[in-house]
């Protein structure tokens, strides 16, 4: 299990995480999920030992991490970085021999990886000269080259095309269930649903709301209504009582019912203003918890 | 399953592979340093051809020629000059020799010295002493002297030749090859410190300090840096030192080769405590930015302070033992293109040099901390840093 235990930074005057602690056992695929500035990177960094917490710790196995262990850890920064002017089988080896592998290890491993995340026929390639999206695959690859005990990674989808995104899917629930565990910092809240049980949702260096997603949903105590009707004019909705609109569709919305306000009203309403395509009771998207824990939070 | 291998211990070492690796296989590496053997291997064939120049060619035409020329021979032998007589029919195939350069001068007549343009004053004197003994005794033997007695009229003793400081040609070879070590001293610093600073800020700029940074220490990526890097500008060094004596001694420029390795070895040795000593120095320069435009601003402290060594350490080969040369051979910042040819030239006393090598070894170990303390600290700032600033913050 890897834990994250009270851990606290602050830069001068900004407090960039309070008190945030969170678990990930073998094997488990978490998504850590929070808006720009909310201390994902910051935890990330403290995490493998790139950046000192003023408080807090993290342990592996029970044990206070440190270079030795951490040499066994896979991460992957926010801001990717790889030696431009190297070919990509070296940097990967080069890596590899940095966490510690043999060299024959290292090379094999190297070109293993190349080709899992099908960038081996580039590998002797200088890296500068990868398109983006290859390059961001060459990263991943160097997360993973010295067969990590612990994954960390920060914002491993962003600027991937949806191939790219269904390879990196792939690896991470591959790794996951290779018990390693798995944490990766997301904006894109539908892939981290697709993807992940668990979540632990931050928010001004705070930790939300964190568990099983089916749990924060069940936690969640809303009745959610998707409607959708073709012809209506507008604002038919705001005569319907005692429901709120949480999200506007092209024609239609998902509601919150209020306290008591029977589902058959909506329903009955939205006939009574065009052709109902679509009626359904819902529950609370990731996105949809985010914001009721921040709401709540904020109070 | 889990990483295997070595501890963290010595991943310095792979560290220091990979830089020794990459930039010895840059295109830019193997170019420049064939680039800098030409100039070398010119420089010397050049030199040899024009300056080490002991032979002359005279031309002899018409009567009395030969053996004025015959005495002339024999004259430049006692002084170690080589002159070959070449008879001419005439005068105008005399000339013709002076201009196809076969001549650097013809004797006519045993009257007249002719010579292409500017004459040559060794040869010139030479004849100058002949047709003046020649003329002597043709005189003598007139005025009814015995040949004994002329003999003995003219055959007198040299006058004796005493230095007041002994000459040293070993030393004099030596200052050359000091001056040469100089140059490439001057020259290695600069580009290998210079490669340390870059190095650093292209981490730094590539972003793919983070990623070693979770797995490696400062120190290590300092120390890894640092050993690659210097170990190929001490190979380079040896190759130019190898070259430069083997091609010295192919044109027989090399009187005393065993002065001159000494002297290349001062070199490497020299090199060595410079380098390490200007590395860490570089390593910070690099570490407080974060683009290598700003690299220049940060380094030119450094890039004064080898310049001025440089002229230093030049005029110390012919002055070497100044106050200057005497202080600069001991500042650690100086000492590396200064004292290799004081050393060379005789003029460094035995405790000099230990001082010296104190100074610069002791320098740099109170140098390591403090830079390495910036260095792991500025690693993950960006924009420009401040020193003063890195050194009171926490980590």
């Amino acid at each position: 299990m890897l834990e994250l235990d009270g851990l606290t930074r602050r830069f001068g005057d900004v407090v960039a995480l309070d008190d945030v602690s969170f678990s990930v056992p073998e094997g488990q695929l978490l998504g850590f999920v929070g808006p720009n500035g909310a201390g994902k990177t910051t935890a990330m960094r403290i995490a493998l030992g790139v950046l000192r917490a003023d408080a807090g710790q993290v342990r592996w196995r029970g044990r206070p991490v440190d270079l030795e262990i951490r040499r066994r850890f896979g991460y992957m920064p926010e801001e990717r970085g790889l030696y431009p002017k190297m070919r990509v089988i070296d940097q990967l080896e080069y890596l590899a021999r940095l966490h510690g592998l043999e060299r024959s290890d290292a090379r094999a491993q190297a070109a293993r990886m190349a080709e899992l995340l099908g960038v081996d026929d580039r590998s002797r390639d200088k890296t500068e000269t990868l398109s983006l999206g290859n390059q961001q695959r060459v990263q991943l690859a160097a997360a993973l080259v010295h067969r990590p005990e612990v994954l960390v990674l920060d914002e491993p989808f962003s600027g991937l095309d949806p191939v790219g995104v269904d390879v990196l899917s792939g690896v991470l629930r591959e790794q996951a269930e290779g018990s390693v565990p798995v944490v990766f910092s997301s904006h894109q809240l539908d892939l981290v649903e697709r993807l992940c049980e668990s979540v632990v949702l931050i928010d001004r260096g705070r930790v939300v709301a964190a568990g099983r997603i089916s749990e924060l949903r069940a936690r969640d105590p809303r009745r959610l209504v998707r409607i959708e009707v073709a012809g209506a004019r507008d604002g038919w909705l705001d005569t319907v009582q005692g429901v709120q609109v949480l999200e506007s569709l092209p024609e239609g919305a998902i509601l919150e019912l209020g306290a008591g306000v029977p589902e058959i009203r909506v329903l009955d309403a939205a006939q009574a203003a065009g052709e109902v395509r679509h009626f359904s009771v819902v529950q609370p998207s990731l996105a949809e918890i985010f914001r009721e824990a921040v709401t709540r939070e904020g109070r | 399953m889990s990483a295997s291998g070595a501890g963290s211990r010595g991943v310095w070492r792979i560290i220091a592979r990979r830089e020794f690796v990459e930039r010895g296989r840059d295109r830019g590496f193997a170019i420049s340093t064939a680039i800098t053997l030409l100039i070398l291997v010119g420089i010397i064939v050049i030199t040899s051809a024009v300056g080490g120049r002991t032979t002359y060619d005279l031309a002899v035409v018409g009567e009395g020629s030969r053996a004025v020329g015959e005495d002339v021979v024999a004259a430049a032998a006692l002084l170690d000059i080589g002159v070959e007589l070449h008879e001419v029919p005439d005068e105008q195939s005399a000339r013709q020799a002076l201009s196809d350069g076969a001549a650097d001068a013809a004797l006519v007549d045993a009257e007249r010295i002719v010579v292409q343009s500017q004459p040559p004053a060794e040869l010139v004197g030479l004849i100058q002493a002949a047709s003046i003994r020649e003329r002597s005794l043709a005189a003598l033997t007139e005025s009814g002297l015995t040949e004994a007695e002329v003999d003995e009229a003219l055959n007198q003793q040299q006058l004796p030749v005493e230095s007041v400081e002994t000459v040293n040609a070993r030393s004099r070879e030596n200052a050359t090859v000091a001056f040469v070590g100089v140059l490439a001293l001057y020259g290695q610093l600069f580009a290998y410190g210079y490669w340390v600073a870059a190095g650093v800020v292209e981490e730094k700029a590539s972003r793919v300090i983070e990623v070693l940074l979770a797995t490696v220490r400062p120190s290590q990526l300092l120390r890894g840096k640092i050993f690659g890097i210097g170990l190929l500008g001490l190979g380079q060094l040896l190759l130019i030192g190898i070259v430069g004596l083997v091609t010295s001694m192919a044109v027989g420029r090399l009187e005393f080769p065993s002065g001159a390795l000494a002297t290349v070895g001062l070199v490497l040795f020299w090199f060595v405590l410079g380098f390490f000593f200007y590395a860490t120095l570089f390593a910070v320069a690099g570490s407080i930015v974060t683009r290598q435009e700003d690299l220049q601003t940060t380094m030119t402290p450094l890039t004064l302070l080898i310049v001025a060594s440089f002229f230093v350490g030049i005029s110390a080969t012919s002055n070497p033992s100044s106050t200057l040369a005497t202080v600069a051979s001991l500042l650690p910042f100086s000492s590396p293109l200064v004292m290799p040819t004081r050393i060379a030239l005789g003029e460094a006393t035995p405790w000099e040099v230990v001082l010296s090598i104190a100074i610069s070894i002791g320098s740099t170990a109170l140098l390591i901390p403090i830079a390495t303390k910036v260095y792991s600290r500025a690693l993950l700032q960006t924009g420009r840093v401040r020193i003063r600033q890195v050194l009171r913050q926490r980590g």
